[in-house]
């Protein structure tokens, strides 16, 4: 149907734009590399950027339809009156836990994306996103002056919105599905593609950001601070693999080697999207605890950019990979006649038997 | 038969008695502050946030406070409690930012010393910006918390356009919020006294909260099935416009405050960023 | 006229047939009680009759639902809403949530029809009067009992003005003070002109307010006629639904070889 083509053209033009000028203005179209780091100064802000250039593009998009038709049905479409009955339910979850257990336990987790992910898997990629969206901005804006509210959690409510959007889509891809009984071979197979998975997002994704140069190990003196986090962090991913195998040997579920790599993706892209507003508005600090690790990376010489990203690719895989583990244990215990009524809860979850 | 159709209207028009009960059902408004439509509250606290970012220093934010926040919390009769309540809830941020800023952050002229930390004048500047910054937000964002009932937030948007659907899950997650606090209350409580230890050590506070995400969460969850069949049998989700009973007013000259604080911020945001305009102090 | 003509029904991802073979006619201003023990197709029946399975549910239904002669097949519940209404159980999950007052929330209904507010206004107070709570009106709906808040979930549906009511166990979840409250309602929706289909185990509640009872077992109609002589039936108590008061009391005073002058049958 051409018109929609011409609104996806339009949208398009729009997202290129917004890209274009975000990378110009935040300066990365510099592509020398950073001699200290390796680090191009470029990647610093792309990924917001690119999340934000996206969100436009969806904006103009629906402004372009509603336009035309005066309505929104590409968009309405994916919103049934179970999804929209879904959404202050898991809106609520995303805000009670997060204010409570985050804050208030002060263990260095957000958990405030269960809800999001939730949506994202049973209904799909936009009302995924839009959850995550009104999430935070109904954080501040309509909970202001209550005790649930936090004029502080709107800035990330494109990170939000980017996690419902990848729930959504590994949820379409059926990764959310329980895979039990899997034979011995397919299990290794299995721990192998993931664990190779693991390894490249850590060793090509986030080590750059630790070590003075990109050989493996391989550093001068005045890195060792670095050196350091980088032997912890590769320990870490050495442990989190074996207990990977662990669970799989114990559970023969093989869905749960996909749920860690899809915590983990998750959690990488939603770091790199929140490292600049969390160094631009806040100054590096998220209220979640982990705010020391930023002291220390400032303290043994990262700029204030880099110590966010550093943090952020920390903390952020591993509370975005026990989200998703929640999230796929809770849609394990969901009767199937429940999830099988959401748009998306077939491919989620699975198709009932009987 | 058309099945859409919806039964000619045919009640006889609305008396002045009938007028005045449903504008009683709307929140009532204390102050001429509260009065004024919540799209303009809304926008008055997002345009102060965002200026006070984009134009960063000292003097830009203390001017937003002194003008588009301050005089609207006078004219509401609410600065002490704003200001009390911003300082709360900007207090532990602001503790984090100090120490995250003041003893880490590169500098080269050192005012003091704390074991192996110095403490940097850059440090320091940093930190109080970032600081001042978080309080103006707090302030604006709290003055239109306590200036504006969500509920008629919601109505007014939907009145401009939003989705009924969109506006039903803003409007009821403000229900939702507090019914699954108070169900999750009842839940530790029983778990409690199955012998669950929910106080104590770090272990002991992460090992009570575990067993109570499950259940909180999935009594809520398996709600949604009956909650969804009882709304579409009262015709939620029919497309089109709903003629709500009760509408918040707007008038001319909100519309072009409105219009003038986007138009002002517009006109910061692109002098600053094309460098026009120097940082300010 | 509220008709199902040999319907069956299954739901999505199940293979059994819950409903087989229902035939049932129900004209309007017509009382019918529906009866059956728990798993007998009670429920599923009246989703089916209000159009909520399939449309909302999804599943499987072949045969015919006709509402005014006309097929409720691939209608959308919001195009059904205002000819039939369902009533649940279970009166916090019909309350809305997003209501501040009583009188807002059984308006709710007509708002959404997208009426204009003055006969949303004028439902709104029909509704109130007919099951006599306009003294609830400015009261909070999180706030009610459990009977007041089942009254306020039939006004809201009762402002519809649906020519055919359905309620499935009204009141299950009530303690016996509700019970009555809702009992008394019922009686006044039935002076309304709507036709009523009331599923119910107390079927004391049945006998005072139907002239007509439809017995489910199994998924299929197994008798359906006048209230006495189905109540009467001495195979009910197969079905699994006890009887009303008066015919068991009946019942044991003829075993006991006693006559009581005026009891029944």
């Amino acid at each position: 149907m051409s018109s929609s083509w011409f609104r996806a053209a339009i949208a398009a033009v729009a997202t290129i734009a917004v890209l274009v000028i975000g990378l110009a203005l935040l300066g990365s179209f510099d592509t020398t590399a950073n001699p200290d780091t390796g680090l191009v100064a470029g990647s610093n802000s792309f990924m917001l950027v690119l999340a934000v250039s996206l969100l436009v593009g969806f904006i103009v998009y629906a402004g372009v339809e509603f336009a035309q038709t005066r309505r929104l049905d590409s968009i309405a479409r994916q919103f049934d009156t179970r999804t929209i009955v879904l959404m202050p339910i898991a809106i609520a979850i995303n805000i009670v836990l997060g204010q409570t257990v985050g804050t208030a336990l002060k263990i260095p987790l957000y958990l405030d994306s269960i809800g999001t992910i939730l949506v994202g898997a049973l209904a799909g990629p936009i009302p995924g996103a839009l959850t995550g969206l009104l999430a935070n901005l109904i954080w501040t804006f309509v909970l202001a002056g209550t005790p649930f509210g936090s004029p502080y959690a709107w800035p990330f409510a494109i990170v939000a919105a980017e996690i419902g959007l990848l729930s959504g889509v590994f949820g379409y891809y059926g990764f959310f599905r329980s895979r039990p009984n899997t034979s011995g071979p397919k299990l290794v197979g299995g721990l192998f593609v993931a664990a190779a998975i693991l390894f490249g997002l850590v060793f090509y994704g986030v080590i750059p950001f630790y070590k003075g140069n990109f050989t493996f190990f391989g550093a001068s003196p005045t890195d060792g601070f670095f050196t350091l986090v980088a032997y912890v962090i590769a320990v870490g991913l050495v442990v989190a693999v074996v207990a990977l195998a662990v669970q799989l040997l114990v559970k023969r579920d093989l869905g749960v080697a996909f749920i860690v790599v899809c915590g983990a993706i998750c959690g990488v892209v939603s770091a790199l999207i929140s490292a600049p507003i969390s160094a631009f508005v806040f100054g590096g600090v998220t209220g979640s605890g982990a705010d020391i690790l930023v002291a220390a990376f400032q303290q043994a010489g990262s700029t204030l950019e880099q110590a966010v990203f550093q943090q952020g690719l920390l903390q952020d895989p591993i509370d975005k990979t026990i989200e998703f583990m929640v999230a796929f244990l809770l849609l394990q215990t969901l009767s199937r006649r429940f999830t099988s009524r959401f748009p998306q809860g077939e491919r989620a979850v699975g198709v009932v038997e009987a | 038969m058309n099945p859409s159709a919806v039964a000619e209207p045919s009640a006889p028009p609305l008396t002045d008695a009938d007028r005045a009960y449903l504008a009683s059902l709307a929140p009532p408004a204390t102050s001429p502050y509260q009065r004024l439509n919540p799209l303009t509250k809304a926008t008055l606290a997002t345009i102060a946030t965002l200026s006070a970012f984009v134009l960063g220093g000292y003097l830009a934010p203390l001017a937003i406070l002194g003008i588009l926040v301050i005089p609207g919390a006078l004219a509401a009769g609410a600065l002490r409690r704003l200001v009390r309540g911003a300082a709360l809830v900007s207090l532990p941020i602001s503790i984090s930012v100090a120490l995250v800023s003041i003893f880490t952050r590169a500098g080269t002229t050192v005012l003091f010393t704390v074991g192996p930390f110095d403490a940097t004048r850059e440090g320091v500047d940093f930190a109080v910006q970032i600081i001042l910054r978080l309080f103006v937000t707090a302030m604006a964002l709290g003055l239109f918390g306590l200036t504006t009932e969500p509920h008629a937030f919601v109505v007014d948007l939907e009145r401009r356009g939003l989705s009924p659907r969109v506006a039903f899950a803003a409007a009821a997650t403000l229900e939702t919020i507090p019914l699954m606090v108070e169900r999750a209350l009842a839940i530790q409580a029983a778990q409690r006294a199955r012998g669950l230890d929910t106080e104590g050590s770090l272990g002991a506070r992460i090992g009570g909260v575990m067993p109570l995400v499950g259940p909180v969460i999935l009594s809520s969850l398996t709600e949604v099935e009956e909650r969804s069949l009882a709304l579409e049998v009262r015709a939620f989700g029919r497309p089109g416009r709903r003629d709500l009973l009760w509408t918040v007013p707007d008038d001319g000259r909100q519309r072009l405050l409105r219009w003038g604080l986007v138009v002002a911020f517009m006109a910061i945001l692109v002098t600053r960023v094309s460098g026009i305009l120097t940082p300010l102090p | 006229m509220l008709e199902l003509r040999s319907v069956s029904y299954r739901y999505p991802g199940y293979a059994r047939l819950v409903l087989s073979d229902v035939n049932l006619r129900i004209a309007s201003g017509e009382i019918v009680g529906l009866v059956g023990r728990n798993e007998s197709g009670k429920s599923t029946l009246c989703l089916v009759a209000s159009g909520l399975a399939p449309g909302s549910v999804g599943g499987v239904l072949t045969g015919e639902v006709l509402i005014d002669s006309m097929p409720t097949r691939g209608l959308r519940p919001f195009d059904l809403a205002q000819r039939v209404g369902l009533v649940f159980q279970n009166p916090n999950t019909q309350r809305s949530g997003v209501t501040a007052t009583v009188f807002e929330e059984v308006a709710l209904g007509p708002v959404n029809l997208g009426l204009p507010v003055a006969d949303s206004v004028e439902r709104t107070r029909w509704a109130l009067d007919t099951l006599k709570i306009e003294d609830l009106a400015d009261r909070d709906p999180a706030k009610l009992s459990g009977g007041q808040a089942q009254l306020v979930a039939i006004a809201s549906i009762l402002a519809m003005r649906p020519a055919h009511l359905v309620l499935d166990e009204p009141t299950a979840q009530l303690d016996p003070e509700g019970t009555r409250l809702v009992g008394q309602a019922l009686t006044a929706l039935a002076t309304t002109g709507s036709a009523l289909l009331v599923a119910e185990h107390k079927t004391d509640l049945l006998d005072r307010l139907c002239s007509r009872v439809v017995a489910v077992d199994g998924g299929a109609i197994a008798m359906d006629g006048p209230a006495a002589s189905v109540l009467g039936d001495p195979n009910f108590e197969r079905l699994g639904v006890e009887r009303p008061a008066r015919y068991r009391i009946a019942d044991e005073i003829s075993a006991a070889g006693l006559t009581v002058p005026g009891a029944i049958p």
